[in-house]
């Protein structure tokens, strides 16, 4: 029968084991591409119901902040070469920031918004590496992007 | 001499004949015997709804009055079926409203209902009273509201872990004020809020009311009033376990919780807040039954509960419970036969694991009456697979899943086979069985030789070769659903061991090595099994030997079924083997 013809004959072949391997086991590396961890994708592995599954994924985000709630970043003044750390999730928003940097670097700093000679200015290095204004996007998303700070000398910007 | 029992007598005496698998082997007796048992069969129970036709089940039994019906395979509750599979329960409910009218209850797991299958049970089965859905999908809260609204000596409506589009809560409010024989109500999958005027008034007027499952969106507060309405419960979901209370609050609800006399059963409690714990003390001395699967709360907390749990049977909890908290539970419930332990997320990426495979070899030591576990665990051990499979031969079930593929023993670096091993050998009434870690052809060896009694069988990321399957399919003589994903097995296996699956209820295997060739091939040698093939990419211009996504092998009185999709091939649409039996709809 045609269709039996253009089967390989070592899977209709009963009696011999070891050649039948052999053939699956080439045709293991040519068409199976990987039995790797990585054929589980997140969306079914581990078996688990979808209900559950939902859960985990607001869980898992809710435990990255836990484990997060130290987030302790470096922070330059420039021109000062020694660096200091500063743990971001204890401030409530960045007016209470402001306020501790000033008071850590004694002297007066503000966000981007109201630039002008007498104060330093704060800026912040993102996930991306840029250096970005402090102050123009939300507080969280600012904690989730935050890498190091810097504050800028009054005509630096 | 005439030996026949008068059919009257012999209609006596099967009443008496409850289980449907007695009753299979009374009809096969004569055709006399056929004929009355099929006359007063009241439960009918169809596990693969495409075993056999709608219309074949209800010319056969027209007493029936409960229907059981089970549709898409069992890996669909983890995303491997594709959307638009199957499993659709509109046939089975047109020919029931056809013929048999008088059906009362109708169970149903995985399949696709619509609200049009909802609004038609409603309307056409006057003494309609049980409707439970499990894991099933397609229907919105309107067609809630039209079971509701009709079915006036409604007991059971029971939507276990569905999928339903909400529109709201107003389907509670369809309850006619006439209701007053509802026994079990669980609408706790669903989001929306429901009024709470309405559901008091509910149970006001429900006094049979033994089980309610309420959903995340009904508060701590809202439970209150409800309890103090309904303190003959037996079954209690509670909703949402985290708002804050003032202490008068807390108070009353301490109160409506200790006059809970009946409780056997406690589930929901999400996001149970660790302050809130000591609510629930007053029922656990009499709980049999405790699911928290949702409570996300630490070891320490978990532990105050479960210490005065000591009549439970049953419990389901989160990984969060660790080493230390199973070895609690081992101390404190002796009575414990079943434990799920499921995945918190926290062992997945992190490296603080603290739930071992020390865990479950605690519970295994000290519950005598533990028969079945699903264990969901960063690694094992094959010592303490022996060391469970010594303490337990009295196992029906385990289900230990390793969630890193391919895992060793984190001891030894060997395979998991010798674990396996000793589990199959002692655990001589095993049924059920999942496999996970690195496993050989050696592992597959043993089971086929000592799982005599295995029915089920779960495997993904196994294997070295086609033996494998092969072991299995020859060797395990009661095996009658196998499901398989990510595995080596192919072709070779599944052709030899054809004829077992006609003693199968089902096959199921994904990301395998299985050829389309081979497909083809069984379908010719296996008239009586529908042998499809769910693959994304089209498979016309396949060559045979190009491996196939996934395939889902069932025997069947039935056929081939009329409403596949695009997407599933079975060789009555292949035009080059033969005529197309499939009507064009």
């Amino acid at each position: 029968m045609e269709i039996c013809n253009s089967y390989s004959s070592s899977s209709v072949d009963s009696t011999k084991h070891s050649a039948s391997e052999s053939s699956v086991n080439l045709s293991l590396s040519l068409t199976f591409p990987s039995t790797s961890p990585q054929r589980a994708t997140k969306q079914d592995w581990p078996p688990i119901k979808p209900r559950l599954r939902d859960t985990l994924k607001v869980r898992r985000r809710l435990l990255q902040r836990d484990y997060d709630t130290c987030l302790f970043v470096k922070v330059y003044m420039e021109g000062v070469p020694i660096g200091r750390k500063l743990d971001l999730s204890t401030f409530s928003g960045y007016e209470s920031l402001l306020e501790s940097l000033s008071q850590m670097f004694n002297t007066s700093i503000i966000c981007g918004n109201h630039r002008d000679r007498k104060h330093h200015v704060l800026t912040y290095q993102d996930t991306d590496g840029d250096w970005m204004m402090v102050g123009d996007i939300p507080w969280e998303m600012f904690l989730e992007t935050v890498r190091r700070l810097k504050i800028t000398k009054p005509e630096g910007c | 001499m005439d030996l026949r029992l008068p059919s009257k007598v012999l209609e006596h005496i099967l009443s008496f004949v409850d289980s449907n698998e007695d009753r299979n082997s009374v009809s096969l007796v004569c055709k006399s015997w056929f004929e009355t048992e099929r006359r007063t069969r009241k439960r009918v129970i169809v596990r693969n709804c495409y075993a056999v036709t709608p219309a074949a089940v209800a010319r056969r039994f027209p007493e029936m009055k409960s229907l059981t019906l089970k549709g898409k395979p069992h890996f669909a509750d983890y995303n491997l079926v594709p959307d638009g599979w199957g499993g659709y329960v509109w046939p089975w409910i047109e020919a029931m409203a056809a013929k048999c009218p008088s059906l009362e209850e109708l169970r149903l797991k995985r399949m696709v209902v619509t609200d049009e299958c909802l609004e038609k049970i409603a309307a056409s089965f006057k003494d309609f009273k049980v409707l439970v859905l499990t894991s099933c999908e397609g229907f919105s809260t309107d067609g809630l509201a039209a079971i509701a609204v009709a079915c006036r000596n409604l007991r059971e409506l029971e939507l276990r872990e569905c999928i339903v589009e909400d529109i709201g809560g107003d389907w509670l409010s369809y309850f006619p004020e006439t209701l007053t024989s509802l026994v079990s109500l669980d609408f706790s999958c669903l989001d929306s809020e429901v009024k709470l005027s309405d559901l008091e008034r509910l149970l006001s007027r429900s006094p049979n009311l033994k089980s309610l499952k309420l959903n995340r969106a009904v508060s701590l507060d809202a439970l209150g009033s409800l309890l103090r309405l309904a303190p003959q419960l037996v079954e209690l979901g509670t909703g949402s376990f985290s708002d804050k209370l003032d202490q008068e609050a807390v108070a009353k609800l301490s109160q409506a919780f200790s006059e809970l006399k009946e409780l056997k059963s406690l589930s929901g409690l999400w996001d149970v807040l660790p302050e809130y714990i000591p609510l629930l003390y007053s029922v656990c001395p009499g709980l049999t039954s405790l699911n928290l699967s949702y409570a996300t709360v630490q070891m320490s907390d978990l532990v105050e509960l479960i210490t005065r749990c000591s009549n439970l049977q049953k419990l389901w909890v989160m990984d969060l419970i660790e080493d230390k908290g199973l070895e609690v539970v081992a101390s404190s419930c002796k009575e414990l036969r079943e434990l799920r332990v499921f995945p918190s997320g926290a062992g997945l990426d992190e490296t603080n694991v603290a739930m071992t495979e020390q865990g479950l070899v605690y519970v295994s030591e000290a519950c005598p009456n533990l028969e079945s576990v699903l264990y969901f665990c960063v690694q094992f051990t094959n010592t303490a697979m022996v060391t469970i499979a010594r303490n337990r031969p009295n196992l029906k079930c385990f289900r230990l899943c390793v969630m890193e593929p391919f895992a060793p023993d984190h001891k030894t670096q060997k395979p998991l086979d010798e674990g396996f091993k000793a589990i199959v050998e002692r655990c001589k009434d095993l049924q059920r069985l999942s496999v996970s870690g690195l496993l050989t052809d050696k592992a597959f060896e043993y089971i086929g030789t000592h799982g005599k009694k295995l029915r089920m069988l779960s495997i993904a990321f196994a294997g070295d070769s086609d033996l494998m399957l092969h072991h299995l399919l020859s060797g395990c003589e009661s095996l009658n659903k196998l499901e398989i994903r990510d595995c080596p097995f192919g072709d070779t296996a599944l052709l030899e061991n054809a004829a077992k699956l006609k003693t199968m209820r089902s096959l199921w295997m994904s990301s395998c090595c299985v050829s389309f060739g081979a497909c083809k091939l069984l379908s010719q040698k296996m008239p009586k099994l529908n042998v499809e093939v769910i693959d994304e990419h089209p498979l016309e211009t396949r060559p045979d030997s190009s491996p196939v996504e996934r395939i889902y092998i069932y025997r069947t009185l039935a056929g081939p079924r009329l409403d596949m999709p695009e997407f599933v091939w079975t060789i009555h649409k292949n035009p080059e083997i033969g005529v197309s039996h499939l009507a064009i709809k």
